[in-house]
């Protein structure tokens, strides 16, 4: 940039209004590299859980007890929102919902449909 | 639908393609682990290990991690383009991601083929 070129940088993010479809957007990459700093956590639970019996019904202890069951509804909503936001990505690729308002619209759906997964999942665990 | 000139390298088709295939493997495999969970009534470590016993299962298993992975480095590469700009921060921070989710693919044939199963 050169020096003539006098006009403001206004980059104040609380001023910035994002659209939804670019919410959805920064979200899928958070959701997605939150899940892929879980998966040595993941893993390693894996094998805890299949090397022996003590170690599984620690696991088992942990994750039914309410903390536990918190940080696995959180892991189930990163997971469901970044599954949804996901499956936006691929109808988007065949020109689904490509149009501006059902693009907006579909960006609100993958919010919906990933709280409805933890009110569910909140439900039946 | 066409798909746009890709530059001089022609590369990032590949990526977009595995990180679709991947993505939908994953999927499948999440459906099939709710469908499994909601048939099976309490968990047992004995269940567990009964059911990592069969060759299938694993072999499901070790491609949904091999998918896994392979989207996670899509994912990291486009998120790496996008924010890192000086060159040499770029890549060391791909290098150290390679070496990672090489590491943690090894580890997971260890756990699904080890001998401590």
């Amino acid at each position: 940039m050169g020096k003539k070129n006098k006009r403001p940088v206004y980059l104040n993010l609380f001023k910035i209004r994002l659209p939804v479809t670019g919410v959805v957007s920064i979200v899928h990459r958070a959701t997605g590299a939150l899940l892929v700093l879980l998966l040595p956590g993941a893993l390693y639970l894996l094998q805890r859980s299949l090397q022996d019996p003590e170690a599984f019904a620690r696991i088992a202890n942990v994750a039914a007890a309410l903390p536990g069951r918190l940080v696995w509804l959180l892991i189930v909503w990163v997971f469901a929102q970044h599954f949804f936001s996901g499956v936006r990505h691929l109808l988007l690729d065949v020109d689904i919902g490509i149009e501006r308002t059902q693009a907006q619209r579909g960006a609100w759906f993958t919010f919906i449909g990933a709280a409805v997964v933890v009110l569910l999942a909140g439900v039946c665990l | 639908m066409r798909v746009r000139a890709t530059g001089s390298a022609h590369s990032g088709v590949l990526e977009w393609l595995v990180q679709r295939v991947s993505s939908l493997y994953m999927a499948f495999f999440v459906f099939y682990l709710v469908w499994h969970f909601s048939t099976v009534p309490a968990p047992t470590h004995a269940a567990w290990k009964m059911w990592f016993a069969q060759g299938a299962v694993r072999i499901a298993w070790a491609l949904f991690i091999l998918s896994v992975l392979l989207h996670a480095w899509v994912g990291l590469r486009s998120i790496y383009m996008d924010y890192l700009h000086p060159l040499w921060l770029r890549f060391s921070v791909t290098l150290l991601t390679v070496f990672g989710l090489v590491a943690l693919a090894l580890w997971a044939v260890q756990i699904l083929w080890g001998a401590n199963l």
